[in-house]
């Protein structure tokens, strides 16, 4: 394999029919169109079907039901698109169906939506915030491993950014260990033998095969959840060990905390910084361990303070937070703003360095 | 003791084979029972009992879907002919069939319906119309007729207050992606046979790759019309027959 | 009171009806019901709390004075959440199951034949609660009849001559005040 010059929508296709995924859905919609023309040109070719829908609505229903038959489906959106899809999202879960769900996201840092949903019950999405475009090639196939080892919905939380960058890269397939077979897999064959299968959030079952019930059911799902929280979570940590402040943001944000960071170690500052990669699960564990002993946990995210809350929660000093972000969007609407800016960062930071820790958080 | 009645059987002995049991809780005088089992004698009839996905919508008829020995999904209110397009693009030889209602499919999907019409979708979409939100106590729907009473049009459907009926079959119909699309009843002999016939012929021409196909049934609700059980049948032909008509609205070589 | 039946036999305005003409005679009431989905056939539960002062009850009724079942399908439902010595009060036309209630004190009312003989036969859920009223007392038929008329949606105006009949019918069945709901120590025990 070579290095070819491929922007992030085409890498992220690639890298997800290298994965397997059969079946693509979607409605075009900056900046998550390109990957949607990518798909429609590839996966055809690939002996997939890629169909552009005439809705969002549409497009997720259209994937759960690939889906539904033990194919890697996929449908994406931009947070606007994907605040449609939320339902089908949540059904998704509760049927514990695999659906990956692609979020190349505008301006806002939606880190809720990608978070929380906006669905019903007790379900969650496993979401992975890649920094760049080689991160989001991994992560595309690692979500669809994640998602059918553990039978639930995956989100990739891309940007603008990672959309549009084209990098020289090659979309190398990764190897991971053996899955299940999918026995719960709806293909007609069960029909007509007295054990049909069924798919239904209320999982009542039928007359021959009963089945636990919506309450057992649900119970038993949030049981996996509850696992997937203490297994899958992953995070990057840089300079944490000794630092006394920790600039903690996620996605194409970190990139350029990653910077100032290494700027300022180099003067001395004891300043380290700390990436979710996983947005759920959060690592808790692991951010409360690297802001042991820092006076400052500085948050720089695109919105009026999302993660904020979860790095409250888990930090070693919930006191010693901070949101140094905020709302930022470019004048076309579809892209991050000033803030997304080494400089805006820079300043923001030694501000809240020289303010200390008594000065009061934007949030 | 006299020898028994060749003529008699027990009623179990009509069970329909793709239905795993006949026990259901659906009101007295529902159309919903003898419009399913046209379906699962259909899918028998033409061998299709090991290769028929079954995606359902939600109302009254899930219980269809409960009971039948058929690889279910059920799915978002609506959505039905959406979930059947990426069942039936990932299983190409496969039976896909989708149930609705009224109230699933004109209300809350009628989007669904219509684009999965105009692409031509392989699957069979099958419309269990009685002109009422059964399940939920009996409200408006798209397809509710002109001066009935429901819940939510308490002095009976008003155009002036609640707009028209849609006739959905007409509007697929017209798109060039359907290939079938016809209108039936269950509430007399005569039109049963004739509904089988129709949902014989949709499954056959969804085989045979002619594109999307559709039968609508108009079924009893007597309670959700507020009508005595014994009155259904009629009610069904002076209201929603007198509405909508019944006949192959659309079908090749027509 | 708890109230049991399958989807059709009025039972959610069988208890409306208790609960109203308790509040029409100055009681403070909560009416609880339960029923899910399906307008024939299934579950369909009540439970109505009635006492002479503000209530303090849960909405999920435990350790109740009596029961009113029109059917045997859901009576586990209720069962447990009876106490012992409790006023069962059954449709002998369909309730065939144990009561199994310790020391309970059981009345069947024939309802579903005593609603057939007026020619009512959907209104045997008001047979029963007739006489309900009429053995405990908890309310007077006449305000039961008063409530009845109040809560009859429009589209059943044309059942409101029968039902009237099937509640003074199922009063008349029973001896009244057998098992009063209103003596000094019950009081204050039906009120919580």
């Amino acid at each position: 394999m070579t290095r070819r010059l491929l922007q992030g929508s085409e890498a992220v296709a690639e890298a997800a029919i290298a994965s397997g995924c059969r079946f693509f859905s979607g409605y075009p919609m900056l900046p998550f169109t390109e990957l949607l023309e990518s798909m429609a040109k590839k996966l055809p070719a690939a002996g997939g079907v890629c169909i552009s829908a005439e809705s969002e609505i549409e497009a997720v229903n259209m994937a759960l039901g690939a889906a539904a038959t033990g194919a890697r489906a996929a449908t994406g959106s931009c947070g606007q698109g994907l605040a449609l899809m939320q339902e089908a999202i949540a059904e998704s879960a509760l049927n514990e169906l695999p659906l990956v769900v692609f979020n190349m996201a505008r301006g806002q840092q939606d880190y809720f939506q990608a978070t929380r949903g906006g669905g019903w019950g007790d379900y969650r999405t496993i979401t992975l915030a890649p920094k760049d475009v080689p991160e989001a090639v991994a992560h595309t196939q690692l979500l669809f491993d994640l998602a059918d080892r553990h039978r639930t919905p995956a989100l990739l939380y891309g940007d603008y950014v990672i959309a549009h960058t084209s990098v020289g890269i090659e979309v190398a397939p990764l190897a991971f260990p053996p899955l299940p077979e999918k026995d719960w897999a709806l293909d007609g064959t069960m029909s007509g033998t007295g054990r049909a299968r069924q798919i239904w959030t209320w999982a009542r079952g039928k007359p021959n095969t009963p089945g636990p019930g919506p309450n057992l059911a649900w119970q038993a799902i949030a049981d996996k959840y509850a696992e997937i929280e203490r297994t899958e979570a992953r995070c990057e940590a840089e300079g944490t060990d000794d630092a006394e402040v920790v600039v903690v943001s996620f996605g194409t944000t970190a990139v350029f905390v990653d910077r100032v960071v290494e700027e300022l170690r180099a003067e001395g500052v004891r300043i380290g910084s700390f990436r979710p990669v996983t947005l759920w699960p959060f690592p808790g564990a692991a951010l409360a361990e690297a802001t042991e002993g820092c006076r400052l946990v500085l948050v720089y995210e695109l919105n009026a303070g999302q993660m904020v809350d979860d790095v409250r929660i888990h930090a070693a000093d919930r006191s010693a937070v901070r949101s140094i972000g905020g709302v930022s969007q470019d004048a076309s609407g579809m892209r991050q703003g000033d803030l997304l800016a080494a400089d805006e960062l820079r300043q923001r930071v030694r501000r809240a360095l020289a303010d200390g820790p008594a000065a009061r958080s934007a949030r | 003791m006299s020898a028994p009645d060749p003529a008699a059987h027990p009623v179990a002995d009509f069970k329909p084979d793709l239905l795993q049991s006949a026990e259901h809780e659906l009101c007295p005088g529902c159309g919903h029972p003898v419009a399913w089992r046209l379906v699962l004698e259909a899918l028998t009839d033409l061998g299709l009992s090991h290769r028929t996905v079954l995606v359902a919508g939600h109302g009254c008829y899930t219980q269809m879907m409960k009971l039948s020995d058929l690889d279910s999904l059920q799915c978002l209110h609506g959505r039905a002919p959406a979930v059947a397009t990426g069942v039936k693009r990932m299983l190409p030889q496969t039976a896909v069939v989708t149930l609705q209602g009224d109230g699933d499919m004109v209300s809350e999907g009628l989007h669904e319906v219509l684009h999965a019409g105009a692409r031509g979708e392989r699957v069979t979409a099958l419309l269990f119309n009685n002109g009422v939100f059964g399940d939920t106590g009996g409200h408006l729907t798209a397809t509710t007729v002109l001066g009935q009473r429901t819940k939510t049009s308490l002095e009976g459907r008003d155009p002036e207050v609640h707009g028209y009926p849609i006739d959905v079959a007409r509007l697929l119909a017209q798109l060039d992606g359907t290939a079938y699309v016809a209108r039936g009843a269950v509430n007399s002999p005569g039109l049963v046979a004739r509904t089988g016939r129709m949902i014989r012929r949709a499954l056959e021409l969804q085989m045979a790759g002619a594109g999307f196909t559709f039968v609508e049934v108009l079924t009893m609700c007597p309670t959700g019309w507020f009508v005595g059980t014994a009155e259904g049948p009629d009610y069904l032909e002076e209201s929603m027959m007198a509405t909508f008509g019944i006949g192959e609205l659309k079908a090749p070589g027509q | 009171m708890l109230f049991t039946g399958v989807g059709g036999q009025g039972v959610q305005i069988a208890a409306r009806t208790l609960a109203t003409a308790a509040m029409d005679e100055g009681r403070h009431v909560m009416l609880v019901p339960r029923y899910g989905g399906g307008m024939r056939g299934g579950m369909t539960n009540a439970e109505v709390t009635v006492g002479d002062r503000p209530l303090r009850a849960l909405p999920v009724a435990t350790d109740c004075w009596s029961a009113y079942a029109m059917d045997p399908s859901y009576w586990s439902t209720v069962r447990p959440h009876l106490r012992p010595g409790a006023v069962v009060v059954v449709n002998a036309s369909l309730v065939d199951v144990e009561v199994g209630v310790e020391g309970a004190t059981v009345f069947s009312v024939e309802a579903g034949a005593i609603a057939d003989g007026l020619g009512a036969p959907m209104a045997a859920g008001f047979v029963l609660l007739g006489a309900y009223a009429s053995l405990t007392g908890l309310v007077g038929v006449e305000t039961l009849v008063g409530a009845m008329r109040q809560l009859v949606p429009p589209y059943r105006t044309q059942h409101l001559e029968a039902n009237e009949r099937a509640l003074r019918a199922g009063a008349a069945a029973v001896t009244p005040l057998a098992a009063p709901a209103w003596a000094a120590g019950d009081l204050e025990r039906a009120g919580r």
